[in-house]
């Protein structure tokens, strides 16, 4: 159990145009819940599939549960639960079916209809793949990342393009997987979804790691606890002329100013005052902890989401 | 016990697609019923000559007509104009046409030169029945002529076209399920991401591919039982060798067109791809094989290495196991063209099988 169950050591990978992953460093202690968090392109998805050993990185060392590809590939695998981004299954193959097929490929594997249960996919478990809703589908990717009773598991995006209450109750499997003492390595560029699931954190963006901590710590390290909001109606105006009128920066997203203070009661008096003599014509004010999201727009001076 | 879920698995989802299972098995079923009931008739096609009539037709002009007939050919009456338009068409493998207003100045026979075969033969009935016509109206005795029979080289025992198509039926059915659809749905798999799930489990590659070769093998089968059973019902064919030598040729040759299938699986990226590169390969095969055309007059290089393509030998071994009777014994070294061309095929197949 001393061995980290993940370490990475100067992971590079370029593709023909692009170089998707650019020295990346990583250790993931066993038990944690591991996320990768950033926005689309960062290469976090890449970065997952050279550890689960589907792309060869150009450099690098891998260590997967004191592992190496090369000469310990199959044991590797069956020591490792995968959920790829998109998994695609035979259209006509039931839920049931997939497990145990699956299953079977293993040494050691969980029982079917315990999986089903966990991924709660019961009443689906004799239909056709292609009849599942996408929910389901993302349920059942889970279920088969599971189907070894795997040490590590690898869960990419997991719940992108869910509703939210299929997201929350994909979270619920994830931390019953923490429970159960599995390590497990996430990427998502939700943050919301970072900070309610992962122990700890790294950013990435453009093939790089750009912080890693815990979700508080990463905030913490902001030193700008609060993040007062001014909200319009349509566009938000250009900030910079009051800007200047403030003595702080402000930015614009969207419809709305952001005003990052470590001290929100100092400031609301101030803000308001401003606001009222250069008649902004603001609709509402919000006060907000900072999030991971503000860690990134710090960091790189981008949106998550762009 | 892998490989057995394997095989088991790959039967159960195979089965789902009912579609393409009901066409795998009732195409070649359909195809025989149809060729085998077109050219029921045991004589075969008829040769055909065009005949132009004359303007002004002449005692000569009948009596040759009446030759042509009694020679067994069928004789294709037009107007002069409607003969040149199916000639420019070159549907026309021979058209006779008098010099002239009629038969008394003599005629000409005109030979499409890409039909030269059947015109050829078409030409020697023709100058027969002339020879005869003249006796005729001259009152001679008609020239002796050699007694002709038309038969198939080599098929003693079997009696009609159905009975020759069969095994060609069977041949060619697992070629092109080897390198069609076992190859493209490999390529469509890994296309649509399939294969990928696959990988990240410790499942061999090799378990994968060899379940595909036994449940295809099966399908074969079966699908040559169907086609023996039905020709057998509908046409009376029997298989004159032991079924046993059949289904290991077919076993042979099951095995080297669908590594053919995966090795060529590897090269392609996309299902577009794969069908222009197993039709680069599936063409040559066959107008190589000696299937359509004889190769008696191609340069001596390509022979030989026509020689050692795999599609002619297991053809042939097929038909002479099922149409002669005949044992293995003669047929040693074009079935290890074929295993030589199979083991090839595999290792390649192997090599270079990607999961994603």
């Amino acid at each position: 159990m001393s061995t980290p169950a993940l370490c990475i050591r100067g992971l590079r990978k370029a593709f023909p145009k692009v170089l998707a992953v650019d020295g990346v460093d990583l250790e993931v202690a066993r038990g944690e819940v591991f996320g990768l968090l950033g926005p689309n392109g960062a290469g976090k998805t890449t970065t997952l599939e050279i550890i689960e050993g589907l792309t060869t990185a150009d450099a690098g060392e891998i260590e997967i549960l004191g592992l190496t590809w090369g000469r310990q590939g199959q044991e590797i695998r069956s020591r490792i639960g995968v959920q790829l981004q998109s998994t695609s299954l035979f259209n006509k193959i039931t839920p049931r079916e997939a497990l145990d097929l699956y299953g079977s490929y293993y040494p050691r594997r969980r029982n079917t209809q315990e999986l089903l249960e966990l991924v709660q996919l019961v009443e689906k478990a004799d239909a056709y793949h292609i009849t599942l809703s996408g929910g389901q589908m993302q349920r059942l990717a889970l279920a088969l990342a599971l189907v070894n009773d795997p040490e590590l598991v690898f869960l990419d995006e997991p719940t992108t393009g869910l509703d939210p209450q299929a997201r929350r109750s994909l979270w619920d499997v994830v931390r019953r997987m923490k429970g159960e003492g599995r390590t497990v390595v996430l990427t998502t560029h939700y943050m919301d979804e970072a900070e309610a699931l992962c122990d700890r954190l790294a950013i990435m963006d453009r093939g790089q790691v750009i912080a890693t901590g815990t979700p508080a710590s990463l905030i913490a390290e902001l030193a700008i606890p609060s993040v007062v909001e001014l909200t319009f109606e349509g566009t938000a105006p250009d900030p910079a002329p009051f800007a200047g009128r403030l003595g702080q920066p402000v930015e614009r997203r969207a419809d709305l100013w952001e005003i990052p203070t470590p001290d929100p009661k100092a400031l609301l008096p101030r803000l308001l005052e401003a606001a009222e003599g250069a008649a902004i014509p603001f609709q509402q004010v919000h006060i907000r902890r900072a999030t991971l999201e503000d860690v990134f727009l710090h960091r790189t001076g981008r949106s998550l989401r762009e | 016990m892998m490989l057995w879920r394997q095989f088991a698995s790959e039967w159960r989802l195979y089965s789902r697609d009912r579609v393409a299972m009901f066409w795998t098995f009732a195409f070649p079923v359909l195809l025989l019923l149809g060729f085998g009931t077109i050219f029921k008739d045991d004589s075969g096609p008829k040769l055909a000559v065009v005949r132009v009539q004359s303007p002004v037709p002449t005692a000569i002009d009948g009596a040759l007509d009446k030759a042509l007939t009694d020679l067994q050919l069928k004789v294709l009456t037009l107007s002069k104009s409607e003969a040149e338009t199916r000639w420019s068409k070159g549907e026309t493998a021979a058209q006779l046409e008098p010099l002239g207003s009629g038969g008394g100045e003599g005629y000409r026979l005109r030979l499409n030169s890409y039909l030269m075969a059947q015109a050829g033969a078409t030409a020697g009935l023709v100058n027969q029945a002339w020879l005869v016509a003249q006796a005729r109206l001259n009152g001679a005795p008609e020239p002796n002529r050699i007694p002709v029979q038309v038969e198939s080289p080599g098929h003693k025992r079997s009696t009609n076209y159905a009975s020759f198509l069969l095994p060609g039926l069977l041949g060619l059915n697992l070629v092109s399920m080897g390198l069609f659809s076992v190859g493209m749905v490999n390529v469509s798999y890994r296309e649509k991401g399939k294969f990928r799930r696959l990988a990240v489990t410790p499942l061999p590659k090799w378990i994968f591919l060899l379940g595909q070769v036994l449940h295809r093998l099966t399908v074969t089968v079966i699908q040559a039982a169907i086609l023996l059973l039905v020709g057998r019902l509908a046409f009376g064919i029997q298989n004159q060798g032991s079924f046993l030598n059949l289904l290991f040729i077919m076993t042979l040759g099951t095995g080297c067109f669908m590594a053919f299938g995966f090795a060529l699986s590897g090269f392609a990226e996309t299902s577009e791809g794969y069908a222009a590169i197993s039709n680069l390969v599936f063409f040559p095969l066959m107008f190589l094989s000696g299937v359509y055309f004889t190769l008696d007059s191609a340069p001596a290089w390509l022979q030989h290495t026509v020689a050692f393509l795999p599609l002619s030998p297991f053809l042939r071994a097929l038909r002479a196991v099922f149409n002669d009777g005949a044992g293995l014994t003669g047929h040693g070294f074009g079935l290890l063209i074929v295993v030589g061309w199979a083991l090839a095929a595999f290792a390649l197949a192997v090599r270079r099988f990607r999961w994603a």
